[in-house]
């Protein structure tokens, strides 16, 4: 009678360890991943940014702009630039979860395109049918817009990896590990309105 | 590229979302992208080359409506046979959230990035709520969230708590842009004609509140004309419509993709009274690359077409009284509809398909980039590794 009742509760207690063991390490798999995707999108974020800032430098330095407007650009362009070299991601010690205050740089460098992209800048631009100019119009629109899928994709991973991070058993069981917490990448990305359709 | 996408509704039933599924497909693949489609059908043959059907749909009744999908073990299988032999570098799900073969490809996806589009703008639903759980992990594989417009995106922020890019739906512009008028259906300063298109016997089009109005609007101009183009059966409306308004309507069926092109171009104001439910409004935007004048009702999906009634007229959704006004000012003002003929057709320009279809593209490009830039998975061995590690019923 004993013996029976032990040998059900240590079935029972082993069971329960089992499926407890197996929800631990696959909500830690499931964590893993989702960080993964972050680190990603992060990748993906970065590389549109550094396309975008040489598209708009070779744009100022086309000479097709005024030189205020071309100074203007160029100046956002290459702080862009020089903060990515300066910090690349690859050497970054939170693995790229993080976008190390970059975000100042580049609402700059979006400020500075839409003050000298007026429409009719646009317009005028696209009218002397220079494929220089025109190339780095193209290139700084697909990468503006580029740059916004990316900015959007990024934080709805973020948004996942914290909502499972906050969960209890996450919490409690510290399956998150020493990985810092993503952060939303929260930047002015509005492209002038004559690129942006 | 080679891109598989999902459409979870019968391909041989005409559909918004079949048609955009259709048109964006052919699109990419006269631009040279190796393009499979995967969605049920309930024959093969006459089927395009690039389709694969998912199996036979079945009439069920999801979210208050009824609508033909498949799942079940054979769909199942079939949806894994084509991820495997597509070996597609992105895979693109429409409306993921019903239960058909676009979630069924989600839960067997296994590396492909996958893009999701969502079109209705009715995701809210009970099993949603309740199946939540279970279908988190899936839905944690998509890496781009597409909504076709202001009201999808914020429906999928209510609830499924999620951040979607706005693309809007595409039109093939030059097909309505280059649609003759046809005589018949011209109007003159006397004689003005009004085009209503849609399923007539549907009271959310609105045919109801176009016939109540058309009675102001015979008041002034006696031999106006209503030219009902589209499905269903408009006699029960105009059984209890005023007499007058039966005289002046004229009910023309069915009509093919040309005649309601030409139909567009040809009358001086096309209406678009519809009550609700509407999360984009392709119509309105046919209209104007056909250069249509537009007056619709002010729902939230029409005022973003028509760029908050800059390049269209809006009236309060469901009233008679505002729609007969906006249509009286209108055909007082040949010179405002002239303006605004111009304005649509610019406006239309933007819903394009080869504007469109370069913002998926863009997209498609983002989530490869972001696949690529992840740091290398461990890839699961033993059960044990099998059983933590893989993805919920992708790879097992």
């Amino acid at each position: 009678m004993l013996d029976v009742d032990v040998l059900q509760a240590v079935t029972f207690v082993v069971i329960v360890l089992i499926a407890l063991a197996w929800y631990l390490s696959y909500s830690a798999a499931r964590l893993d991943r989702l960080h993964a995707k972050v680190e990603g999108a992060m990748s993906a974020l970065d590389a549109q940014l550094v396309r975008r800032a040489e598209a708009a430098l070779e744009l100022a330095n086309s000479g097709a702009l005024d030189p205020g407007s071309a100074l203007l650009i160029a100046d956002a362009a290459t702080a862009s630039l020089e903060r990515t070299t300066e910090h690349p991601l690859t050497e970054d010690l939170l693995d790229g979860q993080h976008f190390g205050g970059r975000e100042g740089v580049e609402s700059d460098l979006t400020a500075a395109l839409r003050a000298a992209l007026p429409d009719d800048v646009v317009a005028g631009l696209r009218v002397r049918d220079d494929e220089l100019v025109t190339d780095s119009l193209d290139r700084v629109a697909a990468s503006g817009l580029r740059v916004r899928l990316a900015r959007n994709f990024h934080n709805d991973a973020v948004r996942e990896v914290r909502r499972v991070r906050a969960k209890r058993s996450v919490l409690f069981f510290r399956l998150a590990g020493y990985a810092a917490l993503p952060e939303p990448v929260d930047f002015d990305d509005e492209l002038p309105l004559a690129l942006a359709a | 590229m080679r891109i598989g996408m999902v459409c979870p509704y019968a391909w041989d039933v005409p559909g918004g979302v079949q048609f955009h599924v259709r048109d964006l497909a052919e699109h990419f693949i006269a631009r040279g992208h190796e393009v499979s489609v995967l969605a049920p059908a309930d024959q093969e043959e006459g089927l395009p080359a690039y389709f694969t059907s998912s199996g036979r749909p079945v009439a069920v009744r999801y979210n208050g409506s009824v609508a033909r999908l498949t799942f079940g073990p054979v769909t199942s299988a079939r949806v894994t046979r084509w991820l495997e032999a597509g070996r597609f570098e992105v895979l693109h799900l429409h409306e993921p959230m019903n239960p058909s073969a676009a979630l069924m490809a989600l839960w067997a996806s296994t590396d492909e990035p996958v893009v999701a589009t969502f079109h209705s703008s009715v995701v809210k639903s009970r099993a949603l709520q309740a199946a939540h759980p279970l279908l988190r992990p899936s839905l944690e594989k998509i890496r781009g969230r597409i909504a076709v417009s202001q009201e999808a995106r914020a429906n999928m922020r209510r609830y499924l708590r999620a951040e979607s890019f706005i693309i809007p739906n595409g039109v093939r512009v030059d097909r309505f842009r280059d649609a003759r008028p046809r005589e018949g259906w011209c109007g003159t300063a006397e004689a003005p004609t009004l085009a209503f298109l849609g399923r007539c016997d549907e009271p959310r089009k609105g045919l109801g509140v176009a016939l109540r109005a058309m009675r102001d609007v015979l008041d002034e101009h006696p031999t106006a004309r209503l030219l009902v183009a589209g499905p269903g059966d408009a006699s029960v409306l105009l059984r209890d419509a005023d007499p007058r308004v039966v005289r002046s309507t004229e009910v023309l069926g069915v009509v093919t993709e040309e005649d309601k092109a030409s139909l567009l171009a040809s009358v001086d104001a096309y209406l678009a009274p519809h009550l609700g439910g509407e999360s984009f409004g392709i119509v309105l935007v046919e209209a104007m690359a056909a250069g249509a004048t537009v007056v619709a009702s002010d729902l939230p999906a029409f005022t973003d077409v028509l760029d908050g009634g800059r390049t269209g007229v809006l009236f309060e959704t469901g009233s008679a009284d505002a729609l007969g006004h906006a249509v009286l000012d209108l055909l007082a003002d040949p010179e405002r509809r002239r303006t605004l003929r111009a304005l649509g057709q610019d406006r239309a320009r933007v819903f394009d398909w080869g504007v469109v279809a370069d913002r998926v593209l863009a997209v498609y490009e983002t989530v490869i980039a972001g696949a690529d830039g992840e740091p290398d998975q461990p890839t699961p061995t033993g059960l044990w590794g099998r059983l933590v590690r893989g993805v919920p019923g992708g790879g097992s």
